[in-house]
């Protein structure tokens, strides 16, 4: 079963605005939680992204599947749940660092974020360049 | 992932190559981030931090000026109104966002605060739901 645009969208919108407002109530210093608390919309929004990729991942297993055209297919769900486990990396690293690690290096916060960026980039690029080309 | 390309630029309104060019601000915007954070560069102000986002909300605002005159000629006259009005909404609400921000953080203003900085998004949320309905 596949959500409509409208029902993704709604989805998306839900949890980025309960997320930013949470993150507000916080920095303004009106809810005294946690930070791996302030981030549960995320956590949320990404369990069922995950779920979502692995269940379509698990539907070649299915009998009957047409395997034809599935490499490319495959490649390209691969690289998704690499990338939603790249951002979960780095909300876990971030609240980390918030929470209990304020002396830990910026930097290995960001490594996974950096990864996601460069490998999302050179996606846009190819479908930009390489596909309008063809 | 959760959206294709081609349903992205349809609800954001901002071509392919402006998505790129936002993506590529972000990274450096958050390696020069890390190296204010990190003490590397601690001669770096967070105007400096933030001037990749001003620079892609510059040549995104550009492109977009150029795409309406092109598309104005062409006659597609309400289209390039619209698409000039949308993206300049867009651009100029998060353009705020990142003033008001960079200005928090250098100076450490108390009468700014994080709600009030967060209104220039809270708003370009609702403008994305109503475009999503309208896409719809």
């Amino acid at each position: 079963m596949r959500m409509s645009l409208a029902q993704r969208v709604l989805l998306t919108w839900l949890f980025t605005l309960l997320f930013l407002i949470m993150l507000v109530l916080k920095l303004d210093e009106k809810a005294p939680w946690n930070w791996f608390l302030i981030f549960i919309p995320i956590w949320i929004f990404d369990t069922i992204l995950l779920v979502m990729i692995i269940v379509k991942m698990a539907g070649r297993c299915k009998s009957g599947y047409d395997p034809r055209n599935g490499s490319q297919n495959l490649k390209k769900k691969a690289w998704y749940l690499a990338a939603m486990l790249l951002k979960l990396a780095f909300c876990l690293a971030l609240c980390a660092k918030l929470e209990q690690f304020p002396v830990m290096n910026l930097t290995y916060v960001f490594i996974p974020l950096w990864a996601l960026l460069i490998g999302g980039m050179i996606e846009l690029g190819y479908n930009i360049f390489y596909v309008r080309r063809d | 992932m959760l959206f294709s390309l081609r349903e992205l630029v349809q609800w954001l309104g901002f071509a392919p190559f402006e998505l790129l060019l936002q993506a590529l601000a972000l990274l450096v915007a958050s390696v020069l981030l890390v190296l204010k954070v990190d003490g590397v560069a601690t001669g770096l102000s967070w105007w400096g931090v933030f001037a990749p986002f001003f620079a892609a909300d510059g040549l995104s605002t550009y492109f977009t000026t150029i795409v309406s005159v092109r598309l104005f000629q062409d006659g597609e006259k309400r289209l390039a109104v619209l698409r000039l009005f949308w993206i300049l909404t867009l651009l100029s609400l998060k353009f705020v966002f990142e003033m008001l921000l960079c200005q928090k953080l250098g100076e450490q203003s108390h009468e700014l605060w994080y709600g009030l900085i967060m209104a220039p998004v809270f708003i370009l949320l609702q403008l994305l739901m109503i475009r999503a309905c309208r896409v719809n």
